[in-house]
């Protein structure tokens, strides 16, 4: 029985009418959606199970598979929902909003999709409605970084699609479980599935896409995509691939490549894109340690990064809104500006909570994972992500509010850049909501521990837990506070993984445009001569080898020259050449029916000596 | 002048800070053995301090690697990809 509507249901279907609606109707009916949503999964709760079965060509597409770890995402999903699109509500073009809305239905839907076919189809339109959201900035490196995403996701999909048509042949099943694991060619289906995940995980070196695009995305629409892909991506990771080893490597590289590249960046939100990637590198690395208490630890920390990251976006977006401007170099000393004081300090609670300050979300979530790599005894693997924690609070504690509200511009100590225009009241509600969300899940952490899917037994609020961070942090703050001066932004873009299609594959275009074309043009000519001298020799066969004998003849009588036959012959063939085809001697017809009948003949004579034996 | 003076308080409330952290440390590793014990796995964590050393140590680390990766590599004048 189906006792509910499914959530991802009610955003895609609801956001078809948004553009009918106006004014206050819309603003109400946009905030209604969300909490519907979620008051639809808090009765989903209730009823846990497999439903919304749709039979489909001998297969079955399961919609609604309603478990513990589903519901967790479903419910950060749908929050997160609510107050981004609270953020995001005085946007005046329908677009958006309806763009937003599918692209958190579609995330639903993967959350729910219980088979391989309806986890693809959402997938496919998860990466086609997000889209939207940078090409809405109308820009031209939006535009162009926007198409630079979609190729890298339809690449990924096709990787998925791959995956999942092997899979459905080797074991006649679309059911979305745990894929087996191990080396060769066995496993060929969930190395491609695996593949198709971790691009959306933005997992080095498959990364790019992300610190490319959503920088580039409209200041509303980077929030949303802060949460969704990635996050459904480990879901999905969770799902499938828990405890695969090279998990646990790739997470941790991840959490502190996305560091070192944030200490070169330039851009506000480029700087947050990458810190999405090292924030992600923890959940990646949970899922790969697989153990109860590192899946929570993913989980936990996915549902805290999406409500930190974005407040952190949200704060930049408001800089940007405010300013026009997203460089470090252009920005500094806001502080003293109207609004700016609360936006900066709505800002550092996301800052305080990515860094793991006790009290803030990040610290219930964060050591959990941390936690479970020295549970399972990974030394390196502990010291990674421990430094990964020391980048995180350097840039987003302290390099991003120190050269945004406070400094000087650069180095060049320019005077600073007055805010142009006076930002939506809605977007403070916003930032006012989520900031408060994150605070509540550090204080009272039992709310979310209670929510997930393997019983928790984890104090984070043990004396030494709260001891170690403190000092990583303060020491931290007097490493920056010394180097404060080599942190100023520099403007220069920073060379990641795109370079190879961005630089190397416009080269591979122009080779396959220029040398690759020519080359096939003169093959192509060769070609058509021959065809040409084919067409020229069946015009008249008898003369035509006359000529040719003709000419042969003159070349090798040349050198003899003056000589009589030479003379004959060069005559004879300047002649032959100008009557050319001239008139075709024509054969009766009893010759015609000859050289068939003689043609039949040898036929016959080869099939009786060869052909019966062969067959 | 008063924001001078705002930060050099700040700044005392850092150094105390700082000093508690280190103090707290060693009290718990000295003396709260059964409760640090349950949190240790790596021979490191007995040492006090060692996440302040990590800290500092860590935060000079990551400057000083990355922009020295981003100078000789990495960085390039904002224009590089509609030039190349």
């Amino acid at each position: 029985m189906i006792e509910w509507v499914h959530p991802g249901l009610i955003f895609i279907l609801g956001a078809l009418l948004i553009p009918v609606l106006k004014g206050r109707w819309k603003k109400i009916y946009l905030l209604l959606l969300p909490i519907v949503a979620l008051i639809d999964l808090l009765y989903m709760s209730t009823n846990r199970g497999v439903f919304w079965r749709i039979p489909l060509l001998g297969y079955e597409l399961v919609f609604g598979r309603v478990d513990q770890l589903s519901l967790v995402f479903g419910y950060v999903f749908t929050i997160a929902a609510f107050c981004m699109t609270l953020y995001a509500l005085h946007v005046k073009e329908d677009g958006q909003h309806v763009s937003a809305f599918l692209y958190v239905g579609s995330t639903l839907g993967v959350v729910f999709a219980g088979d391989l076919f309806t986890l693809y189809l959402f997938w496919e339109v998860m990466a086609f409605s997000s889209l939207f959201l940078i090409w809405y900035r109308k820009t031209k490196a939006s535009s162009e970084a926007g198409f630079r995403y979609i190729m890298v996701h339809i690449f990924g999909g096709i990787c998925l699609l791959a995956g999942i048509i092997l899979h459905v042949q080797n074991t006649g099943s679309i059911a979305f479980n745990s894929f087996n694991w191990g080396m060769g060619w066995d496993y060929l289906p969930s190395y491609f599935i695996f593949l198709g995940f971790l691009i959306n995980a933005a997992v080095p070196p498959l990364h790019a896409w992300l610190a490319d695009a959503y920088p580039e995305a409209t200041v509303t629409g980077a929030v949303f995509l802060t949460a969704f892909t990635t996050k459904s991506a480990i879901y999905v990771l969770i799902r499938g691939f828990s405890g695969v080893e090279i998990l646990i490597w790739l997470g941790a590289i991840m959490a502190v490549y996305g560091v070192i590249y944030a200490v070169l960046e330039n851009d506000i939100r480029r700087l947050l894109a990458y810190h999405i990637i090292s924030q992600v590198g923890y959940m990646v690395c949970g899922v790969g340690i697989g153990t109860a208490m590192a899946i929570d630890g993913s989980i936990a920390h996915a549902f805290c990064h999406i409500l930190y990251k974005a407040l952190l976006f949200m704060g930049a977006g408001v800089v940007i809104e405010m300013t026009g401007r997203s460089k470090f170099t252009e920005l500094g000393g806001l502080y003293k500006y109207k609004y700016m004081p609360l936006t900066f300090w709505l800002y550092m609670i996301g800052a305080f909570s990515i860094s793991g300050f006790p009290l803030f979300n990040g610290f219930v979530s964060k050591t959990m994972v941390v936690e479970a790599s020295a549970m399972a005894d990974l030394p390196i693997v502990w010291l990674l992500l421990e430094g990964a924690s020391i980048g995180t609070f350097l840039h987003t504690g302290l390099k991003v509010p120190y050269l945004t509200w406070f400094g000087t511009r650069g180095k060049a100590k320019e005077p600073v850049v007055e805010p142009v225009k006076e930002p939506p009241k809605n977007m403070f509600v916003a930032m006012g909501i989520t900031a408060f969300l994150c605070v509540f899940i550090g204080v009272y952490p039992q709310a979310l521990y209670g929510i997930l899917p393997y019983p928790v037994d984890y104090n984070p609020y043990a004396a030494s837990h709260i001891i170690a961070m403190s000092q990583l942090l303060l020491f931290t703050f007097v490493a920056f506070w010394m180097l404060r001066g080599m942190l100023h932004g520099t403007p220069t873009i920073t060379l990641d993984t795109d370079w190879f299609y961005r630089v190397l594959g416009k080269k591979f275009i122009w080779f396959c445009e220029k040398p690759l074309i020519s080359f096939a043009d003169s093959i192509d000519e060769k070609v058509r001569r021959i065809a040409d001298s084919f067409v020229w020799f069946s015009k008249n066969p008898p003369v035509a080898s006359r000529i040719m004998m003709l000419t042969v003849s003159t070349v090798f009588l040349r050198p003899f020259n003056p000589n009589p036959l030479y003379t004959r012959y060069a005559n004879d063939l300047e002649e032959l050449r100008k009557l050319y085809p001239a008139e075709v001697h024509r054969l009766a017809i009893g010759s015609g029916v000859l050289l068939v009948l003689m043609f039949f003949t040898l036929y016959l004579i080869i099939y009786l000596t060869y052909g019966v034996l062969w067959v | 002048m008063g924001i001078k003076l705002e930060q050099k308080h700040l700044f005392g409330i850092l150094y105390v800070c700082l000093a508690a952290s280190i103090l707290a440390d060693v009290v718990v590793k000295f003396h709260g053995q059964a409760e640090a014990q349950a949190h240790t796995a790596f021979l490191w964590q007995t040492i006090p301090g060692f996440s302040a050393i990590y800290g500092f140590v860590g935060c000079v680390l990551i400057i000083v690697v990355s922009k020295s990766l981003g100078h000789l590599w990495l960085q390039r004048e904002e224009d590089y990809y509609e030039k190349h």
